[in-house]
């Protein structure tokens, strides 16, 4: 199965969700915006449980499980990256040594982006099999 | 006390004495030199009967009674004329600013043409459609909140009148100094936003934003689920792009790096390499990690198949559009062409046009010498690479620091596309994580290394005084602020972006099931086939898995 109707109306209630829950936001200030932001929230959960239920009905696809923990790390790996190189910037003033932080930083990063993540994503690949 | 009392009167007197020859002065003072070049000016302007005989050199239309008054009693006067100047300068920079940004809408024209033009025939359709369709995705999510958190606090252009109305950055205090996070004005344009240089702006700075957009549709082409890629393409142009672009553009913690922590002008990205094409290249390898590779895309063995795309006319034709709108992209980002330095525009062009030249020697020399053949999506690539990479330092650096960004950039992509499918085992089928990606990277660096210390976009940048200088011109500084860009762009946008789209995975799903991807993906998910008369040729056998055995 493809494309479809269900496809459709789950698309529809997410645009009509975001779009009143930013009004809410834009508006947040009045009582009608309030009522506005829960109304749209609630629309979005009512879409993302509509294509939650059709996701089953949709085919198997051509792709393994990727394992959640592996991909948890790297990203937290990446993440303690970028908290080096914004740390570094308050722990030193001399241009050298924020220089040294910022690329230890983006270093661990990158670990993290080329090592990690796509070890996780490609744990089960399916030309594995 | 009679005594004071006509003391009083005669100094009223005295004092009502010489106003009234200051008075009579001022009326017997002849005209000042300006307010005579008005009248005579007036008095030498062509009547409406001369005017009506026609004016073929173009000698006399346009003179002083084209100037509006505003007190028809006193006539033209000097604030008249002053104001008159003023509006022109405003004039010709909203009709720059939104001309280019006509030119670089029209580039959406050329990403469909190269990404449909390097997919199989089967796909055409659903490619083209994405890319048709992240238009109106991301432009409806950036009028809703997109630019607000974007541009909200950026009030103080002065080249498209101020936008004063945009003054709601939300701030935070660190370390004694305070940080800009996110703009709050101009949600749907309304209130004090529905203003003439707001609109300017929204529109310029929104087709940037779609460019970004439809970068993530080439990586994830031939697999990505229709309704997955428009929920992901909204969710990117309600936050993802307009998050960093604030802290790049929109007064956030990045552009005041300089200005808080001394590190050059703080960050520094003329035209969006880091903005537009990092923050498109590193959601594409996201999207393209979370939705894995398509069905034969590697062996078991792990090495890699080609698989070619159906039409490469498409491809260096929809390149030819995509160069054409560069000239919108960069130009274009002097928000200007009167004033505050934007005569710079002629450079930035040079620049562009020069970079996109280098690019596309570096690539297809890099294919003809070590592979044998002078590529031609390669070389397409090169050319865009060298686009990309020029795009933060245009407006910096001169043409021999552009030619040389240019080449890096065409050898670069070659090396980051063999690198992402080969090392990364990471499927892009049109090479946009490396031509957006790596090579916008490589552009935000190289801002901090060729900054040439001559550009003067009205004496400062960022807030700071000064030209913006790169290492080889003496300021390191610079490059440290450059290289906090790419770390962010990487450690916050990649994460953010991958972290988004693997939920969405998790609720929506974003790949197709395996039988429409076997089976091209215009029947089952458009309805309808690219080209309807083609009579497709059976694909090489590797291609032509069959569902059960694709399905891990």
């Amino acid at each position: 199965m493809a494309a479809t109707k269900s496809q459709g109306s789950a698309f529809t209630l997410f645009m009509v969700g975001i779009t009143t829950a930013a009004a809410g936001i834009a508006y947040f200030s009045t009582g009608t915006g309030k009522l506005a932001l829960l109304v749209g929230l609630v629309v979005l959960a009512w879409s993302l449980f509509m294509a939650f239920k059709i996701k089953p009905l949709e085919g198997r696809i051509a792709a393994g499980a990727q394992p959640a923990v592996m991909k948890l790390v790297g990203i937290i790996v990446v993440l303690i990256g970028w908290m080096i190189v914004v740390g570094g910037l308050f722990v030193t003033s001399s241009v050298g040594g924020r220089f040294t932080t910022t690329i230890i930083g983006f270093a661990v990063s990158l670990v993290g982006v080329l090592y990690i993540l796509p070890a996780a994503v490609n744990k089960n690949a399916i030309w594995k099999a | 006390m009679k005594i004071v009392r006509c003391a009083s009167w005669i100094c009223a007197l005295a004092v009502l004495l010489m106003a009234g020859a200051v008075t009579v002065a001022r009326a017997d003072a002849p005209p000042s030199a300006s307010t005579a070049e008005l009248k005579d000016a007036l008095a030498k302007a062509p009547t409406t009967s001369t005017l009506a005989n026609g004016d073929p050199g173009g000698a006399l239309t346009g003179t002083v009674n084209d100037v509006p008054v505003s007190d028809a009693k006193a006539g033209l006067t000097l604030g008249d004329t002053a104001n008159q100047v003023g509006q022109n300068k405003i004039a010709i920079n909203f009709t720059w600013t939104l001309i280019t940004g006509f030119l670089v809408m029209f580039m959406q024209a050329g990403f469909a043409m190269v990404e449909a033009g390097l997919c199989r025939v089967k796909n055409a359709n659903h490619t083209y459609m994405m890319n048709f369709f992240v238009y109106a995705c991301g432009l409806f999510a950036y009028w809703i909140i997109g630019f607000a958190i974007q541009m909200g606090g950026a009030a103080g252009n002065g080249n498209l009148g101020g936008l004063q109305p945009l003054s709601g950055e939300f701030p935070v205090t660190l370390f004694g100094h305070t940080w800009g996070l996110f703009g709050r004005s101009g949600m749907f344009l309304a209130g004090h936003t529905y203003d003439v240089g707001v609109m300017v702006i929204f529109l310029f700075q929104m087709v940037f934003m779609d460019t970004a957009l439809t970068i993530v549709t080439g990586a994830a082409a031939e697999r990505w689920k229709f309704m997955t890629f428009a929920i992901s393409s909204v969710l990117m142009g309600a936050f993802t792009y307009p998050i960093f672009a604030n802290w790049a553009w929109g007064g956030g913690w990045l552009s005041q790096l300089g200005a808080n922590l001394g590190l050059g002008k703080g960050y520094c990205d003329f035209a969006g390499s880091g903005v537009v094409h990092a923050v498109g290249g590193l959601t594409a390898l996201a999207v393209a990690m979370v939705i894995g590779p398509r069905i034969g895309k590697f062996n078991r063995d792990g090495s890699a198949n080609a698989i070619i795309g159906h039409d490469i006319s498409a491809v260096l034709i929809g390149c030819f559009i995509l160069a054409f709108g560069w000239f919108g992209f960069n130009p274009g980002s002097t928000l200007g062409a009167s004033g505050a330095g934007c005569l710079r525009i002629g450079s930035i062009a040079v620049n562009t046009m020069l970079a996109g030249c280098t690019g596309t020697f570096g690539a297809l020399l890099y294919m003809w010498v070590l592979k044998g053949k002078p590529d031609a999506s390669m070389s397409g690539n090169g050319l865009l690479a060298g686009l990309v990479a020029i795009t933060a330092p245009s407006g910096f650096v001169n043409t021999a620091g552009s030619a040389i960004i240019g080449f890096v950039a065409g050898l670069l992509v070659c090396l980051s596309v063999s690198f992402i499918e080969n090392s990364l085992k990471v499927d892009d089928p049109v090479g946009a994580i490396s031509v957006h990606g790596t090579c916008g990277l490589w552009g935000v660096l190289s801002v901090g290394l060729f900054a040439d210390g001559t550009s003067n976009y009205g004496g400062s940048w960022n807030g700071v005084t000064g030209s913006v200088t790169g290492l080889f011109y003496g300021d390191a500084s610079q490059l440290v602020a450059q290289i906090v860009g790419i770390a962010t762009l990487v450690g916050f946008v990649f994460t953010f972006s991958f972290v988004l789209n693997w939920v969405l995975d998790i609720v929506f799903g974003q790949r197709v099931s395996a039988a429409t991807e076997v089976a091209g993906l215009d029947l089952p998910e458009m309805g309808q086939l690219g080209y309807p008369e083609f009579v497709l040729r059976p694909e090489p056998d590797y291609l032509q898995v069959a569902e059960q055995a694709a399905v891990a």
